[in-house]
């Protein structure tokens, strides 16, 4: 199966006055059709700026971009949308306040050039998909409650079956039980449509439930990348079992675990030398504080780590098999 | 013993439609933390917010008996207590420190306001608090500006600030919510290191599951302002007995556990806004299980582990075909 | 809440009767604001002894009729509002927008060209523009138009600026709309609001000017009865017959004042519900 995104090396620079900030510092990935790539990593990371430039929103400093096997600073405005959508993370500005539901949704379809009254069945239709009432078009973003404007999003994104979504956190500014039920339209309309989703987040537990494979970021670059199931049961990179060690399922008795990083806070206007990771790991050894870790891959993991070894499994963090699907 | 903070029957009302707050009831005891779970708009911040007398302008609050240990708080007693024997600590700390001032003159000023300190031994009494919840350097620390410090930082000052009277209750809204989930749980291994040296009871207000299952000892469900379940950590994870705790509960993904390839549980519908004169369980709407009764008088069931619903503990959900 | 509600009903209040009336003039002046009558000059107002009421707000130095030419003012003074508005408006609104959505260089332009027009002295160029072209009422709509648009450019900037960054402009950029689109669709609605505001501040700015230039000769030439003209060339006879140079500066104030009202009251009832 052909990739639907081919991320080639590719690095997003900021400069502010003196201050260079490199938000994506050689990013490599590969995200197969029909697969959901999950990214998670924590502030400064640059996941959202990997996003940005996924979607064609921002250029990228260096390195290149495939979409759908085409060079995304090739192509051509309505081209890109018809092949890439997002979905922000908060409902409350990634909606035009002035405008009613009906046009936001159908904006996609405007700009292709469509006429408007095929694009209001469009719409209707669109609606129905996302679980609302065909009577929603008429109101405004402010009458409408986070999820249902998370669904008007996602609507949005989807009017013109595209064959990329990507979400960046788009459940993490709503409540427990609406994104429950965002998810779960998520999973169903990537069923329904046949999408490739990018799903961005730094809630490790969410990320495990819909992601069929998985990246890792530290401060611009990706430090490991596994099949999920892998990555949850024997994570490699010190810093991928750190993120896992701090998810707090919902088990009360295990207490809150030492994750064991140190307080030096992660600044991506000053990347450390050699490994970029070095001064908050537990594990750092001389030589993680002056070489950088090659980029080392076995079938279909991948990891940054001068200490990682691929043929064991760490001992501490194992989760329990997945429950096979009925 | 008497509880730290006892609260019975808190109502909180704004403008006189919307009532935020519909009876809450709670204790804190002293070395324990108590979290007050639920999602937006139930009256959980109102709650925190209410007991430290912080409301906005156009809020009326009132309640049963609201104690700090055994005696009642009046508005008065309230100011004269807040930031010396009971303390808060929010969610944002950008916001909740000053950005104009140093880290030290703020932390200088609850001293020298509760305490009467002298600038030298407030310095000095901030940076051994500083020291405290792990910051290193304390000194630089008390010379920079709250955009120095990153979010984890921010949020250990905060604590430290609050700290600095030595308080016998405090208040967290929401504390490491705005935080990376590895400073999380650094914030919130410091919060059980010092509630053990300093026997501090903690009233943690969130809507992390999670977060409630590791840290608390007690906990209280609210939603549309009521607590309609509150029982021991354990008890309530173990056997959850109000319809919106095990619905709440289903929504909440556990690496390893949920099953990938099925929908996650869910709550179909809306938290509702609910005025102070409604009568009836708040939850009907969005219940499976809801009768006529339920809009009626609804009992509280239990003793330890209560719940504010009229199907009998233990009882079992009944598959729809 | 009922200051501000009273405030916001009086300049609205005062606003529509001055725009009826200026409308109206033709129909509603007792007399032609420019027939001289020599033999009735400076008689008082109806209300003061001498006064009459065939004139009442009386006459002035060469026996027009008073609250005709006050009408007629009230005319000028509203159309140099109005067009002042329009055409700074367009100016700065431009201007402003372009600095804000794009950024970078663009930005740098528009803000150096704002700096420049913040260093031109208002009433310099209104000397020199009158020496080279004379005085005219198109003259002065177009010194004014051309000169007041920099806080128009200012508050579009620092919105625009603000509303580049949320996440629905980012969408439609996803969604493949043509960068004109998100401007005139997805910003310029969004920014409105604040621009109204800054557009009745301006307006009764505008006024203001115009009649201190008038006042100084550089305005709007003599018989037209600006106001500010009228109080200049009352000026000698202030001390005998006071009303020649109180009712119009009366008037200016009561119009600027509402003006300002309004202005205020449409801030508070669009930034309420844009922020809601």
């Amino acid at each position: 199966m052909s990739a639907a995104i081919e991320i080639g090396d590719v690095r997003r620079v900021f400069t502010a006055g003196a201050r260079t900030v490199r938000a994506v510092d050689g990013v490599s990935l590969s995200v197969a059709e029909g697969s959901v790539m999950g990214i998670v990593g924590e502030s400064g990371c640059g996941k959202s700026t990997l996003a940005r430039l996924i979607l064609g929103l921002m250029a990228a400093s260096s390195g290149e971009i495939l979409v759908g096997g085409q060079n995304l600073a090739e192509m051509d405005r309505r081209a890109r949308a018809r092949l890439i959508q997002p979905v922000f993370q908060d409902p409350y500005s990634s909606l035009n306040p002035r405008r009613r539901i009906g046009g936001i949704i159908a904006q996609p379809l405007a700009a292709q050039g469509m006429r408007r009254g095929e694009r209001a069945a469009r719409v209707r239709e669109m609606l129905a998909h996302v679980g609302l009432d065909p009577g929603m078009a008429e109101r405004l973003p402010a009458q409408l409650s986070g999820g249902q404007r998370q669904r008007v999003a996602i609507a949005r994104a989807l009017i013109l079956h595209p064959r990329i979504v990507v979400c960046d956190e788009p459940t993490s500014a709503l409540d427990v039980s609406v994104q429950a039920q965002i998810l779960n339209l998520l999973a169903e309309l990537r069923r329904a449509f046949g999408l490739t989703l990018v799903f961005i987040s730094h809630n490790l537990a969410v990320v495990e439930h819909v992601a069929t494979e998985v990246a890792v970021m530290y401060l611009g670059r990706i430090v490991e990348q596994a099949p999920v199931a892998d990555l949850f049961a024997a994570p490699l990179h010190p810093y991928t079992r750190a993120l896992l060690a701090s998810v707090l399922t919902p088990e009360p008795g295990l207490g809150v675990p030492d994750v064991g990083l140190g307080d030096t806070l992660p600044d991506p206007s000053d990347i450390p030398p050699g490994c970029r990771f070095h001064p908050r790991c537990p594990e750092a050894v001389a030589r993680c504080r002056t070489e950088a870790p090659a980029t080392r891959w076995s079938g279909a993991r991948m990891v940054e780590c001068h200490l990682a070894d691929f043929t064991s499994s760490s001992p501490d963090k194992t989760a329990a098999a997945h429950p096979e699907t009925a | 013993m008497t509880p730290v903070l006892d609260v019975s029957d808190l109502r909180v009302t704004f403008g006189g439609r919307v009532a935020a707050v519909r009876g809450a009831s709670l204790q804190v005891a002293q070395g324990e933390t108590h979290c007050v779970v639920g999602e937006s708009g139930c009256g959980k911040s109102v709650t925190a917010l209410a007991i430290m007398d912080l409301l906005a302008r156009g809020a009326s609050r009132s309640a049963a008996h609201l104690r700090f240990r055994g005696e009642e708080l009046s508005a008065r007693e309230i100011a004269r207590l807040r930031g010396d024997r009971l303390a808060m600590i929010f969610q944002e700390p950008m916001t909740s420190l000053n950005p104009a001032y140093t880290i030290g003159s703020q932390m200088g000023e609850v001293l020298r306001r509760h305490r009467g300190a002298g600038r030298r031994e407030a310095l000095d009494r901030s940076a051994a608090m500083l020291a405290r919840v792990g910051i290193t350097a304390p000194e630089l620390r008390l010379a920079q500006f709250p955009h120095q410090l990153s979010g984890g930082l921010r949020q250990r000052v905060m604590i430290a600030m609050a700290l600095l009277c030595e308080p016998e209750l405090l208040i967290a809204d929401e504390p490491t919510t705005a935080l990376d989930v590895t400073v999380q749980a650094q914030i919130l291994r410091l919060l059980q290191a010092l509630q053990r040296e300093m026997g501090l009871a903690i009233l943690l207000i969130t809507h992390d599951l999670g977060v409630v299952a590791r840290v608390a000892h007690r906990v209280s469900v609210m939603y549309a302002g009521e607590v309609v379940e509150s029982a021991a950590v354990g008890d309530l994870f173990a056997a959850p007995a109000h319809p919106y705790t095990r619905g709440l509960l289903r929504c909440v993904p556990v690496p390893g556990e949920t099953p990938r390839d099925h929908p996650l549980g869910s709550i179909p519908g809306t938290v509702p806004r609910l005025g102070p004169d409604f009568v009836g369980c708040g939850f009907r709407d969005r219940c499976a299980h809801a009768i006529p009764a339920c809009a009626g008088v609804i009992p509280r069931q239990g003793d330890a582990h209560q719940f504010l619903c009229r199907l009998p503990p233990g009882w079992t959900e009944t598959r729809a075909a | 809440m009922n200051v501000r509600a009273l405030s916001g009903f009086a300049g609205v209040a005062v606003v529509g009767l001055v725009t009826a009336a200026a409308i109206a003039a033709p129909w509603i002046t007792p007399w032609d604001p420019f027939a001289q009558d020599l033999g009735a000059r400076l008689i008082p107002p109806a209300w003061m002894d001498g006064g009459s009421a065939a004139h009442l707000l009386g006459t002035d130095q060469l026996g027009r009729d008073y609250l005709s030419r006050l009408i007629y003012g009230a005319r000028i003074s509203m159309m140099i509002g109005v067009l002042t508005v329009l055409a700074s408006g367009l100016i700065g609104i431009t201007l402003g927008v372009l600095g804000g959505f794009f950024g970078g260089l663009v930005d740098d332009v528009v803000m150096f060209a704002i700096t420049c027009r913040l260093a031109i002295p208002l009433i310099l160029v209104a000397l020199t523009v009158v020496a080279l072209v004379g005085s005219s009422l198109t003259v002065v709509i177009l010194t004014l138009g051309l000169l007041l648009w920099d806080r128009f450019a200012v508050v579009a900037r620092t919105t625009s600026m603000q509303v580049r960054t949320l996440d629905y402009i980012a969408a439609a950029r996803a969604a493949g709309c043509s960068r004109t689109n998100i401007v005139l669709v997805e910003v310029l609605p969004n920014i409105a609001h604040h621009l109204i505001v800054v557009a009745t501040l301006e307006m009764a700015l505008a006024i203001l000017l115009e009649a201190a230039l008038s006042f100084l000769g550089l305005g709007v030439p003599p018989p037209l009865p600006s106001w500010g003209l009228m109080i200049a060339e009352g000026k000698d006879y202030m001390f005998f017959s006071p009303w020649v140079i109180v009712i119009p500066g009366i008037a200016l104030f009561v119009l600027v004042l509402g003006i300002n009202l309004l202005g205020d009251s449409l801030r508070d009832l669009l930034g309420g519900r844009a922020a809601r």
